[in-house]
């Protein structure tokens, strides 16, 4: 076959994908009846409602040099590893404020970090495009530093995100701008599966963000800066189970809701969404009318649900950091607008793991640990 | 499955290497031409798929009921009005903490700067 034949029928081939996604655009708006807010309020339900001191600034953890880029909670609630500009992790007890490591980075261009489910190691990730584990029990060298006790390489581009596997010590997800997701066993340091990549159904730029669903820990999300965020199960990586398109830019944060069937996006459209992970459908967008002009809108940067799902915190370049009523897509409280809140851009959050604590990392180099200190009514 | 149609060019379209010119390269514009060729194929097939399952799927509704019903009967300590019961190990954030390295003690609720 001629290279002409060969060029009309990529051509052809792309005109019918192109109306093949038309028509399932058009199919799956049909299936829209409702959104969440809409049904909520059909059912009769109305916004959270929350005093002004309610939720309370309870720490201040200061200590980093430089902006704070990502940060983790352990399982075992109070302890925090964060990632800074500054080259550095450090690892907190987030009830006495104290640091108990400081682990300086042979590359101090680090993006994401992650505890692993014993709280005994953990991992960083970033433009050197490998993710290094740090066993927190080792003796430290000469310097004072832990040294590193595995290098996860094989990425061909900057790691944005990783997590370990929940229920899995030795088992990692990290997220790349070579826009693939790889599943490692940490203990070999190989690559058990690549996600995306050669494969029709992957991402088709950096992928930003990974997500595991906790009630079933083989199902992962990621988000992408091709504006979707896909479904994968880390026992086939030949294809992913399921994009979902909505976004108009970049998707910065995924995040499973609580009932593993749902999940949460963020995005620099500066809207969150809500989808059904089995049918596909956007359920719900989480948008707010923003003051001052178009080239101001600020991105959605990292967002995380509350232990019920009622609440989606999410945090914004703007330093804004709304909490949303999940079910009436309300803000109901915006933390950025308190007396004590950060002064520059929300870059990660996070909640401990009974929910009573959330936990925001900014470029105004702190984290903030905020907790609910007002009258709690028990029905 | 995909949920609309936005961004269905960029993703079609096939590497940037196909619009170069290929004087020297016909080969290697053949192999491409046919690898993305592949791949749409392989797309093709996944859409047709996806639309197959639309037929028999239910609408939005079905999924925002189950999304009421998992958010109510779940305690959450972020939420003023919550169903129990409650874990007195949410107090903590507002309890005196006595930190091991000094003899201080001191409390933060309605506080936000530390030490």
């Amino acid at each position: 076959m001629s290279v002409a034949e060969l060029k009309e029928r990529h051509i052809a081939a792309t005109a019918t994908v192109n109306s093949l996604r038309e028509r399932l655009k058009q199919r799956r708006q049909l299936l829209l009846d409702t959104d969440v807010a809409a049904y909520a309020k059909s059912q009769g339900r109305s916004a959270i409602s929350f005093s002004t001191t309610d939720l309370i600034c309870c720490r201040t953890l200061q200590g980093h040099t430089g902006k704070v880029y990502s940060l983790d909670w352990t399982p075992e609630r109070n302890r925090i590893v964060s990632a800074s500009q500054d080259g550095r992790l450090i690892v907190w007890n987030a009830l006495t404020s104290q640091k108990t490591h400081a682990i300086k980075l042979q590359c101090p261009w680090v993006m994401t970090c992650a505890f692993a489910p014993n709280g005994q190691s953990v991992a960083c990730g970033g433009l050197d495009s490998a993710c290094s584990i740090f066993n927190l029990n080792s003796q430290v060298d000469r310097d004072g530093n832990i040294p590193v006790s595995r290098i996860l390489t094989g990425h061909k581009g900057y790691v944005y995100s990783c997590q370990y596997v929940p229920d899995q010590e030795t088992r990692l997800i990290t997220s790349s701008g070579d826009q693939t997701c790889v599943l490692w066993d940490v203990t070999t340091g190989q690559r058990i599966s690549v996600f995306g990549g050669e494969f029709p159904s992957g991402h088709t730029a950096d992928v930003l963000s990974v997500s595991i669903n906790s009630s079933n820990s083989n199902m992962f999300v990621s988000g992408s800066c091709d504006m979707t965020a896909r479904l994968w199960d880390t026992r086939i990586a030949s294809r992913a189970v399921g994009t979902y398109h909505g976004h108009q830019g970049d998707v910065n944060t995924v995040k499973f809701f609580p009932d593993g069937q749902r999940f949460g996006t963020g995005s620099d459209d500066s809207t969150c969404r809500l989808y059904d992970m089995r049918t596909g459908h956007q359920l719900q967008v989480y948008s707010q009318q923003h003051e001052g002009d178009d080239n101001d809108v600020p991105i959605v940067t990292s967002i995380a649900f509350s232990i019920s799902g009622r609440l989606l915190f999410a945090g914004y370049s703007s330093g804004d950091c709304y909490v949303w009523d999940t079910l009436m897509a309300e803000v109901v409280l915006n933390l950025g607008t308190f007396q004590n809140s950060h002064e520059a851009r929300i870059s990660c959050l996070g909640l401990s793991s009974d929910g009573s604590a959330l936990c925001t990392g900014s470029w105004d180099k702190n984290l903030k640990i905020w907790a609910f200190g007002g009258h709690r009514k028990v029905i | 499955m995909t949920t609309n149609g936005e961004g269905a060019e960029m993703e079609a379209r096939g590497p940037p290497s196909l619009h170069l010119s290929t004087r020297n390269g016909n080969f290697l514009g053949k192999h491409r031409l046919s690898a993305a060729i592949s791949r749409l194929n392989q797309e093709i097939q996944y859409l047709q798929e996806e639309l197959n399952e639309l037929e028999t799927m239910e609408p939005s509704s079905a999924a925002c009921k189950e999304i009421l019903l998992s958010t109510e009967g779940k305690p959450d300590a972020f939420l003023p009005v919550t169903p129990g019961p409650e874990n007195a190990a949410w107090h903590r954030w507002f309890q005196r903490v006595r930190s091991p390295h000094s003899r201080k003690w001191w409390t933060h609720k309605g506080s936000s700067d530390i030490l």
